[in-house]
């Protein structure tokens, strides 16, 4: 790893993370604030809701709304986060190697000692670091908005709170993992891009396949996003430390190959 | 310093570099000339680490320019031929990054060249202009001090006296003892700082040359310009290769045979003399152009 280059990559891209942090904090806050006036016409909601087929409630997490817990974990962590955060890792991941490749600017950071893997190891450490501070925006935020505005009868504990988060981040651990080896892996920036997002996107369609149909539930087991189920972390029905050490496992794998790969290959600059 | 044996790398489409071999001794200004697209940028990039030859091997300061790649960089300052920067920075900042990387002091040295190169680094590098862009990737390569400098045509958008200036800065690195490697289109930046040079053609080497030798195969072309006609006339009748007369003009075309030219010349008055040192450029046309690679 390399501080320096690490200085200016986090400066480079540090608005990009907090605008993406900033983005998914607020909208925390806001469904957050939203709850309260949920939860009390919850009987009207439910009986609108009932048009919908259930399968397609149980798709969206929209079966219970009883607590803090499962609306946030519905409305946001089953939802707008998984957007939020796919397009940060998959365009971060591809920004930090196969977009310098393509437009030639890595010669300049293959100029020095810095040999090839240091230079990885750095880009995935932004691309790490980034992922953390959002991550970290959206639990301050969250929580902190939880304090304030749930009833305690409601809230979520701080414990089930976290571990929402946490798995949440090591989900786009992995993503982010898969996507800056795509990144490592294409010398046209488009084409990594087209790799990234397509897999990515690929996995959330499996995923909500899975759960919308359930002859097709089996699909689910093809998608690494079936691995975050925010609701049943919050109900507790989930062996977080076990989904936890599958996702950091896979996105280390990836880690270590965009190493290697980038490493070894001919690169046109 | 730097050598280079039976590098080849053929491209999908056909092109490549095939056989290049040369080596660059410690000390020494080479010079790497060749038509566009021949195969000068490809053979750098094999030096830089970039490529894995698929024949042959190179090597930097003894040390592999692929399996020892981040070594060999060590004792390297490159610029690179298309020189691209990262995006949203200014020149500062970059050649703050880049100096964090070579991990050696340069403070001094950097203002130093770039108050040689006459540019002001706070500009955001997307407002440079070419020019100044270049003078960033050169106070980058020069900044450091390294053993050995690889030069992807330097020059490449700096006005005429920025050329000059940077042709006096390699001269001055040289007598430091440094070695150079530059690839260039411009034959005048070749024929006052090189030693050697090498023309590589659909990338294969056409000739390795002491520069010396080169400018003794020079002819260089006077226009005389005398001051009345029987001078003209008996001039004509001189052992001298005359080329063309026009009026008072005479255009004589010497090859190292000054003193016969001075002395002849001696006998007639002169009333302007004028040279043109485009010869040895023809000498590198005649490479260019020829059809067949001279073996
Ligand atoms: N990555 C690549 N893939 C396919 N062809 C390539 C690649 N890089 C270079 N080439 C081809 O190899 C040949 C040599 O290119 P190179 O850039 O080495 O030329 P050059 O001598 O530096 O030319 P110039 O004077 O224009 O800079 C060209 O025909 C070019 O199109
Ligand atoms: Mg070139």
């Amino acid at each position: 790893m390399s501080p320096s280059l690490y200085k200016q990559m986090m400066k480079s891209n540090f608005k990009s993370i907090m605008s993406f942090g900033m983005a998914s904090a607020v909208y925390v806050i806001l469904m957050t604030s939203l709850f309260p006036m949920i939860s009390d016409n919850i009987d009207k909601i439910q009986e609108l809701t009932e048009i919908y087929p259930d399968s397609l409630m149980k798709a969206f997490g929209l079966e219970s709304f009883g607590t803090y817990g499962e609306f946030i974990s519905a409305e946001y962590y089953g939802l707008f986060f998984l957007f939020i955060l796919g397009i940060f890792s998959v365009m971060t991941a591809i920004q930090l190697i196969a977009k310098l490749v393509d437009r030639g600017s890595m010669a300049y950071l293959l100029s020095t000692k810095v040999s090839r893997a240091q230079v990885a190891i750095t880009q995935i450490s932004v691309l790490i670091t980034g992922l953390i501070i959002i991550i970290f925006l959206n639990f301050a935020g969250g929580y902190a908005a939880g304090e304030l505005l749930i009833d305690d009868q409601y809230a979520i504990a701080m414990g089930d709170f976290f571990q929402i988060n946490f798995v949440g981040f090591l989900l786009f651990f992995a993503v982010g993992g898969y996507s800056i080896l795509f990144s490592s892996l294409f010398n046209d920036e488009k084409m990594a891009f087209a790799a990234a997002g397509g897999v990515t996107f690929l996995f959330y369609a499996l995923d909500m396949a899975g759960k919308i149909v359930s002859d097709l539930e089996w699909l689910r087991n093809l998608s690494i996003f079936s691995l975050y189920e925010p609701a049943k972390i919050a109900k507790g029905d989930v062996n977080v430390v076990l989904v936890s050490l599958i996702l950091f496992g896979l996105g280390l794998l990836m880690y270590i190959a965009t190493v290697l790969v980038f490493r070894r290959r001919n690169l046109p600059l | 310093m730097i050598t280079i044996h039976n590098l080849t790398r053929q491209f999908s489409n056909g092109k490549g570099i095939f056989d290049v071999s040369f080596d660059v001794k410690k000390g020494e200004v080479f010079g790497f000339l060749g038509p566009n697209g021949s195969g000068k940028s490809t053979t750098i990039r094999h030096l830089m680490g970039y490529m894995k030859p698929q024949k042959g091997r190179a090597t930097v300061f003894d040390y592999d320019s692929w399996t020892e790649q981040a070594k060999a960089r060590e004792h390297v300052g490159y610029l690179p031929g298309e020189i691209a920067f990262l995006d949203g920075m200014n020149g500062t900042e970059f050649l703050d990054m880049i100096a964090g990387m070579q991990g050696k002091k340069v403070k001094e040295k950097r203002s130093e060249l770039i108050h040689l190169l006459q540019f002001d680094p706070k500009t955001p590098i997307r407002k440079m202009s070419k020019g100044m862009k270049q003078k960033v990737g050169i106070v980058a390569t020069f900044m450091h001090d390294p053993d050995i400098y690889i030069l992807d045509e330097p020059t490449s958008g700096l006005d005429p006296l920025m050329q000059r200036v940077f042709i006096e800065l390699v001269l001055k690195e040289k007598e430091k003892g440094k070695t150079f490697l530059m690839s260039s289109h411009s034959f005048s930046e070749i024929e006052r700082t090189c030693d050697r040079a090498a023309i590589i053609k659909d990338g294969r080497i056409v000739t390795v040359k002491d520069i010396h030798e080169l400018q003794s195969m020079q002819r260089k072309i006077f226009d005389i310009t005398l001051h009345n006609l029987e001078d003209v006339e008996a001039l004509k009748s001189s052992s001298l290769s005359i080329e063309k007369v026009d009026g008072n003009m005479v255009r004589i075309e010497v090859q190292g045979n000054y003193d016969e030219f001075f002395k002849e010349l001696a006998n007639y008055h002169v009333k302007n003399v004028s040279a043109t040192n485009q010869s040895l450029e023809q000498i590198f046309m005649d490479y260019y152009n020829a059809e067949e690679v001279p073996r």
